[in-house]
């Protein structure tokens, strides 16, 4: 069975650090992604974990062919 | 009531003998419910519809046993009962889980509503339980409920992915739902039981087996309905022959089969002890 989205998984191991790309899942909503992402990427004690939807991520260094001024 | 204005117990001393009865009765059903649990659970690492889901079984199977060692744990130190007896000891018919989990879950729309309806109904008993007037279970307590936030992740996630897809799926997803959800009304037993009532007026539960049952209810029928299904299970009228000690009405257990893997039967010659 295919899965709706990706989601990205962020998680970091203590307060002082940085939040960090661990991974990815896909699930068909938001709770799904929960359960997967503290389900599949349980190797450390994180005290925080995220995931967001890839479409909700806004890129800057991959648009695409390069404007052009005046195009 | 409020759980701050009674007396804590630092032990089952000085608690009334209907109060200690129903502490060991409700600690022991939610054991072996979990107990169950996990074995469903672990069965299900194969076979799921995607692979996140199969990661995910034998997780929740992982985080149930752990939950058993707890809660055997609490029953060895407070009321001497043997973890080891309690797991290969009994009787069929002795074991006080959730009916629902006694046979095969035989599809995935069976392990969804186990998963959101059965965890979830184990989930709110121990809820009721936290911030207990019993000390010695809130650190077990705080943390089951802790692990098991990402249980109802995945149970109403699947619940959900299932009920938007409609037709048979939906169909077998409400069926197994309703199932469900009867044999939990079932297992929190009726509302006039003493010991419950017992527990909830020493501050030892929050809120009597009713209550429980039906914010189970108001959160399955919520979520069926914010998908576009239906999940109706009125309770049990007629409890005659409910125990306690059991918690069915006409009696019976976890099939044998499920119970010689459970155990770890074939492999009884490798035991340590």
């Amino acid at each position: 069975m295919s899965s709706g989205r990706v989601y990205e998984v962020f998680a970091r191991k203590n307060h002082d650090e940085e939040l960090k790309h661990v991974g990815s899942v896909n699930a068909t909503d938001d709770d799904l992604a929960k359960a997967y992402a503290w389900t599949l990427y349980d190797e450390e004690r994180w005290v925080e974990m995220c995931v967001v939807p890839r479409s909700a991520i806004v890129s800057i260094t991959n648009e695409g062919p390069l404007p052009v001024w005046g195009n | 009531m409020s759980i701050a204005t009674t007396p804590a117990f630092e032990s089952t001393e000085g608690m009334s003998e209907p109060c200690a009865r129903g502490l060991r009765q409700i600690l022991l059903a939610c054991a072996d419910t979990k107990l169950l649990l996990g074995y469903h659970y672990g069965e299900w690492t194969f076979g799921t519809p995607e692979l996140e889901a199969a990661v995910a079984s034998c997780s929740l199977a992982q985080g149930e046993l752990g939950h058993v060692r707890l809660l055997h744990a609490l029953l060895s130190k407070h009321f001497g009962d043997d973890p080891d007896a309690l797991m290969d000891k009994r009787a069929a018919t002795d074991f006080a889980n959730v009916g629902f989990l006694d046979r095969t879950v035989v599809d995935w729309a069976g392990f969804v509503a186990m998963n959101y309806v059965v965890d979830l109904a184990v989930t709110r008993v121990l809820h009721s339980m936290q911030g207990s007037t019993f000390k010695p279970i809130h650190m077990s307590v705080d943390k089951m409920l802790d692990e098991e936030r990402y249980h109802l992740h995945h149970g109403r996630g699947w619940f959900r992915t299932l009920a938007t897809r409609g037709g048979e799926t939906k169909t077998a997803l409400e069926r197994q739902a309703e199932l469900a959800l009867r044999s939990v009304a079932e297992w929190l037993g009726p509302a006039d039981d003493h010991d419950d009532r017992a527990l909830v007026s020493a501050g030892v539960k929050r809120a009597d087996n009713q209550t429980i049952y039906r914010a189970l209810c108001d959160d399955v029928e919520r979520l069926a309905a914010a998908v576009g299904t239906r999940v109706q299970a009125p309770a049990p009228t007629n409890f005659s022959g409910w125990t306690s000690a059991n918690r069915r009405i006409g009696g019976g257990g976890p099939d044998e089969e499920i119970l010689f893997h459970l155990r770890g039967t074939k492999n009884e010659v490798f035991k340590l002890n």
